[in-house]
This record gives C-alpha cells, sequence and structure tokens, in this order.
C-alpha cells in the first residue's frame, strides 16, 4: 500500500487528468461538506433546545399540589391539597433508593432594602439540597446549610441582579439587607444560566420564612432529583409510583388529574431528543443520498480510466501483474481521490463551523459544530465510499483479457 | 524446453466455429531460435498466445520446462508468466509515463524485488541492450528501434526461460529491423531460446529454424542456416 510505484501511477492518472479528478473529487467534497453541514445544524438545534431546558436538572420531578375534581374517600370534589413539611421527609423515607436530592419550596415576596436602595423580590424558602435540584450556581460565599435551617437562621442567598440593584458596587457579602423590616444576613451570591429574572430571586432556610409566617409547617411544592442512573423507562416508572403514593396520603382519587401534579423532566426531555433523533437522522439520509451522486461520479471516472488504460493493465498482466494488484491499484486511486476531495470539503465545513458557530445564539439554534465522532465517521464512509466507487471499475479492469488488450489488429 | 502434443483451438464467431489450431506438435529445445512464419489468418498468433499464457487450449498438451499448463488460475497464469516467459511485441507496449528504467524494472517489480536491486538489475539490461544514456527518458523521446530495445531489455530483465517476439519488426523500418534482430540473435548466442513470430522472410531466416503455419497445421518444419543480421547494419 506504502509503494512508491503505486502512488507514481495513482499521481499520473490524476495528473493527466486533472479537470476530470478535480469535478469528480468536488461531488464528493461538496457532498460530505453538505452532510457536515446538515449535522452541525441539527447540533446547533439540539443545543438551542437542551440550552433551555438545562436551568434545571434534567433528572428532576416537581410535586405541586392542587385541587381535587373527584369526591374521593369521604371527602367532597374541589379540596385544596396542602403539602407539609411531613411529606418532604415521607417521600425521603420512601423511596431511599430513587431519590439523590430533595428539596420543599416556600413561596414569597419580599420589599427588600439596604441603605438607601429597595426593591421587590420573590423569596424561595428551601432546603440545601435545593442548590442540586435547580443547578445554582453560587459565585460568592455559600448556599444555606444545615445548620441554617436548624437554626432557622436570617439568612439569604441573593441572585446577581439583586446584588447589583441594592448594593451597587458594595461587596453584599456578610452585610445585612431588610426584608420587610426583618434583617437577613447575606451568605452568598448565585448566578443563574436560564434568564436574567431567575437571578432576581432570593432563596432562604424554608424553616426560617415558615416561623415568619405564623409558624406554619405549609409549603408550596416539592422539588426533587432521582438517582442519575435511570433511564427514562425506570424514572416514568418511578415518577408514577412518587404520584400513587402522594395521592393516597392525600386521599386523592387515583384517576383525579388535578389534585396533585407530578411533573417529570425526563418526559419532556424524551420528547426533545426524540426529535432531535428524527431531524438527525434526516439530515443524514439527506447527506448519504447526495454522497451517493458523488460515489457514481468517482466509479464513472474510474471506469473511463480502466477503458483508457485497457492496454496497459493488459500489459502488465503479460509482465506478470496478478489480477489482486491491479485491484490494489484501481481501489487505492479511489480510495485516494475520495478521500482527498472529502477531507477536503470536511476540512471547509469545519473552518466554516468554527469561524461562525459560537457567534450564533438564539433560543432555538446555538453554537452548531461537529464533533469527533461525525469527524471519525466521516472518515470512514469515505473510504467505504472510494471502496463501492473502485470496486466495479477494479473488478472490470482485474478482468481485463491480455490477449484482447495486445491485440494490434 | 517447449513441448505442445496435438494442440487444438476455436473460436466462436456468432454462430460460426472457426477452428484455428488443428492439432499442432511441436518442440522447442533450450537455445533455439525459431521463426513462426504464416499469412495471417494461419494461427501464427493463436499459437504464440497460448503459449504465452495468455490464452487457454481447446485441448492438447502444453509442458514448458518440464511444468504441464493447464486449467490454471489468473494467479498462477500471472506467477508463470512472470517467471518463464518474456514478452516482445510489435507495437512495444511500453508504458508512456514511466521511464525507460522503470518500464525495464517492471517485470521485477511483479516478482517483488527490492526497488533499489531492481534499478540495478534494470540498467545492467538497458546497459546491454546499448541504451544506458536514455535510462531516464520517457518512451515518447524514444526512436522505434530505440522502444523495442527497451521492450527486449524488459522481456529479459526477468531472466525467463523462453522469450516471445510477435512481430518484433512490425513496425520497423528494414535498418531498424536488422539492428533489432542483431540483438535478439546476440541475446540467443547466450544461450536464451527465443520464439520470433514473422511473416517478412528475411527475418525469418535470421532465426535457426523455421515453423511454417498454414491454416491451422505446421505444414513445413525445418532448421536453416542462420543469416547474421550484423552484415546489414
Amino acid at each position: 500500500m506504502f509503494d512508491r510505484d503505486v502512488w507514481q501511477e495513482i499521481f499520473n492518472t490524476l495528473k493527466t487528468n486533472k479537470l476530470r479528478t478535480f469535478l469528480t473529487g468536488f461531488s464528493v467534497g461538496w457532498a460530505i461538506f453538505i452532510l457536515v453541514m446538515l449535522l452541525a445544524s441539527v447540533n446547533g438545534m439540539e443545543n438551542g433546545f437542551v440550552g433551555q431546558f438545562n436551568d434545571d436538572a434534567t433528572n428532576s420531578i416537581f410535586v405541586r399540589p392542587g385541587t381535587t375534581s373527584k369526591a374521593y374517600g369521604g371527602f367532597e370534589e374541589g379540596r385544596r391539597i396542602q403539602l407539609k413539611n411531613d411529606d418532604v421527609e415521607y417521600i425521603k423515607r420512601s423511596f431511599p433508593e430513587d431519590v439523590e436530592y430533595i428539596s420543599a419550596r416556600y413561596y414569597t415576596n419580599t420589599t427588600a432594602r439596604y441603605k438607601d436602595e429597595t426593591g421587590s423580590y420573590s423569596v424561595q424558602g428551601t432546603h440545601p439540597d435545593h442548590q442540586a435540584i435547580e443547578k445554582t450556581l453560587v459565585v460568592a460565599g455559600r448556599y444555606i446549610n444545615e445548620a441554617d435551617l436548624i437554626n432557622k437562621a436570617k439568612v439569604a442567598v441573593i441572585g446577581r441582579k439583586v446584588a447589583e440593584d441594592l448594593f451597587k458596587d458594595e461587596d453584599p457579602l456578610g452585610k445585612f439587607v431588610e426584608f420587610n423590616g426583618l434583617p437577613f444576613r447575606v451568605i452568598g451570591i448565585f448566578t443563574d444560566d436560564g434568564d436574567d429574572n431567575a437571578e432576581r430571586r432570593i432563596y432562604a432556610p424554608i424553616s426560617t420564612y415558615q416561623r415568619i409566617y405564623g409558624n406554619t409547617n405549609n409549603i408550596n411544592m416539592i422539588a426533587l432529583t432521582y438517582n442519575p442512573s435511570y433511564d427514562l423507562s425506570t424514572s416514568l416508572e418511578f415518577s408514577s409510583r412518587l404520584e400513587d403514593l402522594m395521592k393516597r396520603r392525600h386521599k386523592i382519587d387515583p384517576e383525579d388529574q388535578s389534585g396533585l401534579y407530578v411533573f417529570n423532566y425526563a418526559e419532556a426531555f424524551d420528547n426533545i431528543s426524540s426529535f432531535t433523533a428524527v431531524l438527525k437522522g434526516i439530515g443524514i439520509g439527506v447527506g448519504f443520498l447526495i454522497l451517493i451522486a458523488g460515489i457514481v461520479g468517482i466509479g464513472n471516472i474510474m471506469v473511463f480510466t480502466i477503458k483508457e488504460r485497457t492496454k496497459e493493465i493488459g500489459v502488465r498482466k503479460a509482465l506478470g501483474a496478478r489480477p489482486s494488484q491491479i485491484i490494489n491499484l484501481v481501489l487505492l486511486e479511489s480510495v485516494f481521490i475520495t478521500s482527498i476531495s472529502g477531507f477536503i470539503g470536511l476540512l471547509f465545513a469545519w473552518m466554516i463551523l468554527a469561524a461562525i458557530g459560537p457567534t450564533i445564539e438564539t433560543p432555538a439554534f446555538s453554537n452548531p459544530s461537529v464533533s469527533l465522532s461525525v469527524v471519525v465517521t466521516a472518515t470512514i464512509v469515505l473510504i467505504v465510499a472510494g471502496v463501492l466507487a473502485g470496486l466495479l471499475p477494479a473488478m472490470k479492469a482485474a478482468n481485463v483479457k491480455p490477449i484482447v488488450a495486445l491485440s494490434d489488429k | 524446453m517447449i513441448e505442445i502434443k496435438d494442440l487444438h483451438k476455436s473460436y466462436k464467431m456468432g454462430s460460426n466455429v472457426l477452428h484455428v489450431l488443428k492439432g499442432i506438435n511441436f518442440k522447442v529445445e533450450e537455445g533455439e531460435l525459431v521463426a513462426i512464419m504464416g499469412s495471417s489468418g494461419s494461427g501464427k498468433s493463436t499459437l504464440l498466445n497460448i503459449l504465452g499464457m495468455l490464452d487457454g487450449a481447446d485441448s492438447g498438451e502444453y509442458t514448458l520446462d518440464g511444468v504441464p499448463i493447464k486449467n490454471l488460475s489468473e494467479t498462477k497464469a500471472a506467477q508463470y508468466r512472470n517467471k518463464f516467459l518474456g514478452f516482445i511485441f510489435q507495437s512495444f507496449n511500453l508504458i508512456n509515463y514511466k521511464s525507460a528504467l522503470e518500464n525495464v524494472a517492471l517485470p521485477l517489480y511483479y516478482q517483488k524485488v527490492p526497488r533499489k536491486e531492481r534499478q540495478e538489475k534494470a540498467m545492467k539490461y538497458l546497459e546491454r541492450v546499448g541504451l544506458k544514456p536514455w535510462a531516464d527518458h520517457l518512451p515518447s523521446e524514444l526512436s522505434g528501434g530505440q522502444k523495442q530495445r527497451v521492450a527486449i531489455a524488459r522481456a529479459m530483465a526477468a531472466e525467463p526461460k523462453v522469450l516471445l517476439a510477435d512481430e518484433p519488426t512490425g513496425a520497423l523500418d528494414s535498418t531498424t529491423s536488422y539492428e533489432v534482430m542483431d540483438l535478439i540473435q546476440k541475446i540467443n548466442d547466450d544461450g536464451n531460446t527465443i520464439l520470433v513470430v514473422t511473416h517478412e522472410e528475411d527475418i525469418a531466416h535470421m532465426c535457426k529454424r523455421i515453423v511454417h503455419l498454414k491454416d491451422g497445421v505446421i505444414v513445413e518444419d525445418k532448421k536453416v542456416e542462420q543469416v547474421r543480421a550484423e552484415q546489414y547494419v
């Protein structure tokens, strides 16, 4: 394969047919270019979609109470369901294997004041686990911990926007900010990939807020993440077990759709990934169809080359060339043209993507790019394509009868 | 060296069957220089093709240097051709994008001789045909006689048992023809077995034996007094 004579011959045929080589090579390069661009576009769409949901952990489940729509267990319909602290403990105890992180949420609004600055913000009372569920990025200080929860400490983790609004250029850490007149110490600042609104939020220990607002056990919702090793079906199975259990606990008809909402992120993700999978399939399909045109082109040039060289092949056979050596020569030439032109197409696509990809950042389409696996696959496809394109012409060449090729008449 | 017994060969031409060789019996000893003569259609080219393993016989026996040549696969035939035979064609059949040296080295390439050794050997044979200074020239830069001498060097490079020449002077003027025949005679003087297909009387008489073919049978097989080509050069 790495024989100087073989390469000399390949280069010679390519050199004597420059335009033809270029035109056929172009068709394969173009096909690969389109294939890579299509795949990158699908990738960009996927990035866009995933980015929109990426705000929260993808293995999260949210449990929200509602109002019953059916009479059940001696209760009339239209009963409001109220979740309490016990529910969190209950879920934790019932599913020790399944639950990774769990936190309640208690929603309030507050008017915050620091020195002369005031602003109205939403406050979420949470457990320490909430950081992992919401993927909250604490950029300074720390998040709420167990000690804060037990001591019902008046501490707060504030969003970046809140810090900008209230503290201007000051460092908020350790400073006291008034929430509805009560002083809270700022222990951390967070940012959020999701959007700016999330950064206008304040986190505080749930126990602190429950005591401030009437010594209650009530919570607004429960957020949890399940074992990240679960696949889709296991996770859906788990959320339905969770739903059954919570409905039984709160005496809601199992068929009641509005008494309790259990929302599993995996379902939404499943829809998106099947959508992008279909798109990817279409992209690959279209790309391959175009590539086939290129392969036929290469096959065509090889057939002509062999027709032109029939006599030469005959001479070679008379001199003792084995059929396998002839096949080898033709295949290598075909693989060579396909690979080189394909790589040029790949390189162009890659350069364009590298240049403009990162600048594209819209909700539905962001950073179209190709992964290493696409490049490797494309390379394998090219070599296979080259072999396929050369196969028929090569067999034809191997079957050249020296006697026919050499007849001078 | 070559032994043929009752060789038959026919071609199908549409619905007709053309019986080209009708039982050839023929023997060539080592070191002979044989001319095969006959008008076109006499079967001389077919005989040469069968001898060259470029074509198969329908029936009969063919033994080359003690090896029976029968039912060869393409690969085996290629090996035997490479090992036993050297071809010289009327139209030279040099590969036009390879230099004279590379053309001569080609059979050695198919014998898997290492590149360096191949080139040395090829140079030796080019020198023998007097074309060492033209080693790096392409066939297009050589005259007809020079091309045929390169082809002869190429046929000899693999050191075959038998050289088969199909109208080696057919495309050359008479002076050049004699030059080529002179070379062939000298190679024969060194003990090489050579078969020459020709339809020219004077060329045939420069061989040591003339076999006449007519309508697929040998009509005459005689030893002749060799005319040296040297005197005409």
